[in-house]
């Protein structure tokens, strides 16, 4: 039977509607933008000022902290300013503005075609240049990846766990790379096995891919017969469930094994990574390439089948920009996201720029996102039966709007994965999660002054 | 694309609404509905009419000029209730007893509590039990009217199998056949008329994700079991499982009343606890209470343990085993 997260959980319609359209290189434009913030924890610290001439992988910021990674410029050219910029929220971050002078890279990179499967031994060094590549989570969270590396001291990673989910609707990206890169996935994933000790494996993909799972499947078995370090890595089928991409269900789908309240995934001897991860682990440790590309599909129910992309962008590219090449934001597009439907973004500023999380242009219209009339709650448990995490929105909705703290924390409004099972589920449209997201912060913040 | 929306995640939302559920509930009842009209024709035709459009009509008086509310008749839960009151009326209710029947459902159980979503008990519950206490002679009054199919029923007409077996033990009501009873012949209340109409009920509601069926199959293991060891003790003096699950209500009350969201626990433990609870108080009474059936009566008293259960009943949580 296939396996899935025990908990909750919601189906709806996956909407894959790119998922055969073929990854496209984007044409880089004149000018770009670099975000210092493209990670969970501190924005890095410029290292440029304007009128410095810098090639594409040079390093432009540097890391303000532990929790920080590096950010390296996407293009070649001439440093014209270093200030502030609106991000696609509207906020004010510290960008490096770039105009764009033909396409030379730093030394050392190797931008060959060849597939390099052989593992270095040196561990240190792995985590040395995953860290000087700047390579962080893509999964959503951003976190530096070689952070999560490093167990701490007493801890051991039993498995790791490759996250090629793609639980959200419409994202196609991660299935293009697996099917597309499914090699080069692998090979990262070896590399961090090996820098976690050489945990087991495993690859989940969930059913509704199944030439990822195809391709990957290929790629593992042909790596294990002709190279070393592969034994161990398995890929394994999950039943279609949101958020199975979520790091604590998937652990549970995987391992069968649910990570404790405020905990953390090694607590249970798991590493969690995403496939998009794991493939520019492979670009930093066996090709010397900064974390600089990604890729990002452009959708939506009102784009003609044409007009749906899986691009692959280099950051500090304007999101006008890449809408543009593809074909103009369609006219029904009411909201535009970045990310998925449910936990994704919506886009203030089409002229913010792409960072190394990008992963879609989602155009949704008015009648497929804008949200019916609240009513009362007429008690249907639907919200519960949804929740992940065995929680009670209903009830928590109850004791945010009375402002009731201690009830709160009881009811484990903290362990919230802001998932939005529960408001997508909602018949009366109360507007959950927007209430308990908000007590989860308070909450939170209770809890780490008591500390 | 000038002005773009922006609003937290989630983006999308599901299309199930209040009236969508609300409307399927009508659609499950549709099956027991046209049986009962077809076997007592025009008499249940009007208790169903006078029903559903005084609980209508009524809440839109209510929400309109003395809660001055925007008004809920859109969700169509006050139809769902006006189904359900009459489907739990005996075909012959004159039809101003049915309507004291909607003002006290909808008026007293419903509206006073501050609407949808906030009553303590069962609308349609409260106004049957209220006309069973007030007006007993013709709430127990079984006569069958005249249908458009199956003239005159014959078997048990004039009382119910459940009334039979409380004034003459377990003898008087031998030779029922409960083959029958299955598809068209349950005495009673005219929604209880078909078992299958209700199961089949049921199964929409499942199907659609309406309802979970906890609560249901607690309450029917709950009636067999019970029944059932006191039948195996002493099969002369108590009536058996089939009997006590096919009579009274307890399909009627186990599919459509118990399992109503407002009024039923949240969990599915909770659920069961209540169902189990309703499966016991439902059979004291039939056994050793005034009352021949006992449904309505333990469906009440279960819903005012309600908050309780809720207070105790939690969902499993992630990572707090
Ligand atoms: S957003 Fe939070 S409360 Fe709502 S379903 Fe997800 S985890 Fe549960
Ligand atoms: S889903 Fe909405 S209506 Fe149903 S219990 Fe939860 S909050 Fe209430």
């Amino acid at each position: 039977m296939m396996k899935t997260f025990s908990i909750g959980g919601i189906h709806p319609s996956d909407s894959k509607i790119s998922k055969d359209c073929k990854i496209e290189v984007l044409p880089v434009p004149s000018k770009v933008f670099i975000s210092v913030a493209q990670h969970l924890g501190a924005p890095a610290t410029p290292v440029v000022k304007a009128g410095d001439q810098v090639k594409v992988g040079q390093v432009i910021a540097e890391p303000a902290g532990f929790i920080s990674a590096y950010v390296h410029s996407s293009v070649s050219g001439t440093v014209k300013s270093v200030g502030p910029r609106k991000d696609l929220a509207g906020n004010n971050m510290t960008h490096i503005e770039i105009d764009v002078e033909g396409d030379e890279w730093i030394e050392g990179v190797d931008l060959s075609d060849t597939l390099v499967t052989a593992i270095p031994e040196d561990n240190k060094a792995i985590l040395e240049k995953i860290k000087m590549c700047g390579v962080v989570g893509l999964g959503g969270a951003t976190f530096p990846a070689h952070v999560k590396l490093c167990p701490p001291p007493g801890k051991v990673a039993e498995c790791l766990i490759l996250n090629g989910a793609e639980c959200e609707p419409y994202l196609t990206s991660d299935n293009r790379i697996m099917i597309e890169r499914s090699k080069e996935i692998v090979i990262g994933a070896a590399i961090m096995k090996q820098v976690l000790g050489g945990c087991k494996t495993v690859i989940g993909i969930e059913e509704n891919k199944p030439e990822a799972i195809a391709a990957m499947t290929a790629a593992v078995a042909e790596l294990q017969k002709t190279a070393k370090g592969y034994d161990g890595i398995s890929v394994m089928t999950l039943k279609k469930k949101y958020p199975q991409g979520g790091e604590k269900q998937l652990i549970d789908a995987v391992m069968g094994r649910q990570v404790k309240s405020m905990g953390l995934p090694i607590d249970v001897g798991a590493v969690v990574q995403n496939v998009a991860t794991s493939l520019a682990v492979y670009e930093a440790v066996q090709k010397n390439i900064p974390l600089i590309t990604n890729v990002m599909t452009i959708t939506g129910d009102c784009l003609p089948m044409e007009k749906q992309h899986n691009y692959k962008f280099r950051i500090g590219m304007p999101l006008s920009y890449i809408a543009e090449y593809a074909g103009g934001v369609p006219e029904q597009a009411a909201k535009i996201i970045s990310g998925g439907p449910m936990m994704g973004k919506a886009i203030a500023n089409m002229d913010a720029t792409t960072v190394k999380g990008s992963s879609s242009l989602l155009y949704l219209t008015a009648e497929q996102t804008v949200r019916g009339v609240e009513s009362a709650c007429i008690r249907c448990g639907k919200c519960a039966e949804a929740c992940p995490m065995g929680l009670e929105p209903f009830l928590l909705q109850k004791y945010a709007r009375n402002n009731m703290m201690d009830e709160l924390e009881e009811n484990a409004v903290q362990d919230c994965i802001e998932c939005g099972c529960c408001l997508y589920s909602c018949p009366a449209n109360i507007p959950l999660l927007d209430i308990i997201r908000i007590a989860k912060g308070d909450v939170i913040r209770i809890i780490r002054t008591r500390k | 694309m000038e002005r773009l929306l922006v609003s937290p995640s989630p983006h999308l939302h599901t299309k199930t609404s209040t009236k969508s559920l609300m409307r399927d509930v009508v659609i499950a009842m549709i099956p027991a509905v046209i049986v009962s009209v077809l076997f007592y024709g025009w008499s249940e035709l009007l208790v169903l009419g006078v029903s559903v459009a005084s609980c209508v009509l009524l809440e839109y008086l209510i929400t309109k000029y003395l809660l001055k509310r925007p008004c809920t008749v859109g969700d169509m839960s006050a139809v769902v209730t006006g189904i359900l009151l009459a489907l739990n009326l005996p075909a012959t209710t004159p039809w101003w007893v049915v309507f004291i029947g909607a003002v006290v459902a909808i008026g007293v159980a419903k509206m006073t509590f501050g609407g949808l979503g906030q009553n303590l008990f069962n609308p349609a519950i409260v106004g049957r039990v209220f006309l069973l206490i007030s007006f007993p002679t013709y709430m127990t009054d079984w006569t069958r009217p005249q249908g458009f199919i199956g003239g005159g029923l014959d078997g048990l007409s004039g009382a119910t199998p459940l009334g039979l077996a409380k004034e003459g033990g377990v003898a008087a009501i031998e030779g029922l056949d409960y083959m029958d009873m299955l598809f068209y012949n349950i005495g009673g209340s005219a929604g209880e008329l078909s078992a299958i109409a209700i199961l089949a009920g049921f199964v929409y509601l499942l199907a659609r994700r309406v309802i979970r069926p906890y609560i249901t199959l607690s309450i029917l293991a709950t009636v067999a079991v019970f029944s059932g060891i006191f039948w195996a003790i002493n099969p002369a003096e108590y009536t058996d499982p089939v009997f006590n699950l096919l009579t009274g209500g307890v399909l009627l009350g186990s599919v459509f009343m118990a399992t109503d969201y407002v009024t039923s626990p949240m969990s599915n433990v909770g659920g069961i606890i209540f169902g189990v609870g309703i499966g016991i108080i439902t059979m004291l009474i039939r056994y050793f209470g005034a009352y021949p059936e006992g449904m309505s009566f333990a469906i009440l008293i279960m819903n005012s343990v309600v908050p309780l259960i809720n207070k105790v009943c939690h969902a499993k949580k992630y990572g707090r085993a």
